[in-house]
């Protein structure tokens, strides 16, 4: 049977649809490029978030496993130095982070510390550069409220752009193999636009979605709040969580915490603690609550709550609890890619960074599109380029300077550095105007590459002399491989001839 | 190493699946359904089987997840270079509606497709929130993952739609009676 050469297309693929959802996709695309660029390339780091506590604190307790006694005495330690009325958690030892873990918020008041295997608090945990990543992905360094909304709007801008996306691509399966290289700058953008955005669809909706979630969330519980409960925020969030428990600051007793964990774990066989979280150490209105996961589960769904006196006063196992409570169980592991292992985490980078991909190039083409009109607009595509390559230079930047004063910065160093470092970009590819975008782009690679290769070797020197978690290193391999590939794309491509099909 | 070797499997499935809607895709000559069905039934089925074998929502998941790395590998082995030409037009994409804007245009659009847009999302959210049968907890989480979505979608209807006064009206009932509808029902 042959195949028609070109159907006369129909219904939401028609001309003059796709392009107005086109025009639409552009606009959104233009408005809003640089923030979701910048959220992305955070996120996609912010994916191995653990990888880079470890990396960056070489020399800290590291083990698979700890005793229920050791946990115990690690969390009365901890209630002892955090106080009556901070709360503070507990991740457990395992096999993507070996390290016992308590942490009392990253706020001023807060701090964290890695216990050894007998549950000594041993080692403050300190990760300044990893903080920076992640306040970056969850608030662009913006005060909370505003930053988070900021987040949330450009995750639906990103989702609305997946959308009109899609409706602007008539070829969607026709094309879906084409990825042309090396002939024209905008086909090739735009074969790797559209090949890079449509395969990981799933991908791309998953994190923009849950992201936009994430960041929406505080709005979201405001407005319901205002609509339902005269403004009162925590009567919703009092019907998504059991309500604390009542106030009662007389100082107590606190209970055998191994104990519990004992009992925790007898209550619930085949499910494995990994986080406790405890409120108000030492008073009468203590709660330790212990979660568990189990294998084919995606989030932690076994929970059990101890009060002061050691009694249990809620617990949920994973058959009775509602497709909402599983939802927002899943909502961070999905959006981080932390619930598969490696593999995951591995896949969720380089998805992360085809999306990071998809981003640049939909603004190249735009801009490509103007210069085969006649409409070039060098001082936007040197910017763009500023942009798309002052990121990596600014956070290279900021990886090697937490590394040469590590634990020796005033709080805010590495955010004024990056900063300066993104005005910079700007303000530089603004001036030059004899130069190109291609070669600012070649210089931002090669910055990239040699800050890169620059903080490995010296991340390497330093955890040589008693790095006690040899993870690290794995990174730095990681951070060397993507140094090379940066350095070697600086050298001209050699090009072979299509073949005919 | 069970979820190693599952998320092996998976990227393999998405070699294997993509490989075969490439050859049915690329085939100019001939409707290539075998393959078609081939391709399509592996990754269907490798969505099936991980939903099983490991987990409705985790497995589902990974599938999502790896099955594209797969598909991607694919498309990546079958890159074509050429050397640097004009572009053909013919290639191409089809380009954007392109006219006059005026200011004002773009600043109502603006606001259609931002504020108005997020509370015609929300109106919806809620009254699904409020109207809607089950759990309190799943109608919650539910309606949150909605606002996004839906606002999500107002946002691509009203910059691709030049009927101003059509979009604002859509977006104006939906908020006003969304949000009325979930006053009265309440959230509890």
């Amino acid at each position: 049977m042959s195949r028609p050469v070109e159907r006369p297309r129909g219904g939401l693929w028609r001309t003059e649809i796709v392009r107005a959802v086109l025009n639409g996709h552009s606009v959104l695309g233009i408005a809003f490029a640089a923030a979701i660029y910048i959220v992305c390339l955070s996120g996609t780091l912010s994916v191995f978030v653990r990888d880079f506590e470890r990396w960056e604190q070489p020399v800290a307790p590291t083990f698979r496993v700890a005793s229920d006694a050791a946990i115990g005495r690690a969390v009365a330690e901890m209630g002892n130095r955090a106080g009556a009325n901070r709360n503070f958690y507990v991740l457990l030892p395992s096999d993507d982070f070996p390290r016992l873990l308590l942490s009392s918020g990253n706020d001023a008041a807060g701090e964290a510390w890695y216990a050894d295997a007998n549950g000594h608090l041993t080692t403050r945990a300190k990760s300044p550069w990893t903080d920076f990543l992640v306040d970056l992905h969850t608030r662009l360094h913006l005060p909370q409220t505003l930053g988070r909304f900021l987040v949330g709007l450009t995750g639906v801008a990103l989702l609305s752009s997946l959308i009109s996306g899609i409706l602007a691509h008539p070829r969607i399966f026709r094309d879906a193999f084409h990825l042309r290289l090396g002939g024209s700058r905008r086909l090739e953008q735009a074969d790797l636009h559209n090949r890079l955005g449509v395969w990981p669809l799933p991908f791309h909706v998953i994190v923009s979605l849950t992201g936009a979630l994430l960041g929406l969330s505080t709005v979201i519980v405001g407005i319901l709040a205002l609509l339902v409960f005269r403004g009162d925020s925590q009567q919703v969030y009092a019907l998504l969580a059991p309500p604390p428990a009542r106030e009662d600051a007389r100082p107590v007793p606190m209970p055998d915490v191994a104990g519990l964990i004992a009992m925790a774990r007898e209550r619930a066989p085949g499910a494995q603690l990994r986080q406790i979280e405890v409120s108000h150490w030492s008073r009468a209105d203590m709660r330790l609550e212990l979660s568990a996961s189990r294998p084919r589960l995606i989030a932690q769904q076994d929970s059990i709550t101890f009060d002061a006196a050691g009694r249990i006063v809620a617990e949920k196992r994973p058959a009775g609890l509602t497709v909402g409570e599983r939802i927002l169980g899943a909502l961070g592991q999905l959006h981080f890619g932390w619930f598969g292992g490696s593999a995951v985490r591995i896949a969720y980078g380089l998805l992360g960074l085809a999306l990071c991909v998809v981003t640049a190039s939909g603004i190249t083409i735009w801009l490509a599109r103007r210069r085969d009109k006649g409409r070039a607009a060098p001082a936007w595509e040197r910017l763009w380029a500023a942009i798309c390559w002052g990121q990596p230079v600014a956070m290279a930047t900021t990886v090697a300077l937490a590394l040469l004063v590590h634990g020796r910065m005033p709080d805010g160093t590495l955010v004024t550095v990056w900063a300066a470092v993104t005005l910079l970009s700007a303000i530089i590819a603004s001036a030059l105007a004899s130069r190109s975008a291609a070669d600012l782009a070649r210089v931002g690679r090669c910055a990239t590459g040699l800050l890169l290769l620059g903080a490995a070797g010296m991340h390497a020197a330093i955890s040589m002399r008693g790095a006690t978690d040899l993870g690290g290193f794995a990174v730095d391999g990681a951070i060397v491989m993507i140094a090379i590939v940066l350095l070697r794309s600086i050298c001209p491509r050699r090009l072979i001839p299509a073949p005919n099909r | 190493m069970t979820l190693v070797l599952a998320s092996a499997l998976l990227v393999g499935a998405g070699i294997v699946g993509s490989g075969f809607l490439r050859r049915a895709w690329l085939d100019r000559e001939r409707e290539r359904t075998d393959f078609r069905l081939a391709g399509w039934g592996i990754f269907v089925g490798a969505l099936i089987a991980s939903a099983v074998l490991i987990g409705p929502m985790l497995g589902l998941a990974l599938a999502l997840t790896l099955l594209p790395v797969g598909g991607l590998l694919v498309v990546a082995h079958g890159a074509t270079r050429r050397e640097a030409r004009a572009p053909r037009r013919a290639q191409l994409a089809p380009e954007p509606l392109e006219g006059r804007s005026r200011a004002w245009r773009g600043w109502l659009k603006a606001l259609l497709a931002g504020p108005l847009g997020m509370l015609a999302a929300m109106g919806l959210a809620f009254c699904y929130a409020s109207w809607a049968p089950g759990a309190i907890q799943t109608r919650l989480l539910i309606a949150a993952l909605l606002v996004p979505a839906l606002w999500g979608l107002a946002m691509t209807w009203t910059l691709a739609d030049q009927r101003l006064v059509r979009a604002t009206t859509v977006l104006g009932g939906t908020t006003i009676i969304g949000f009325a509808l979930a006053f009265l029902g309440g959230v509890a």
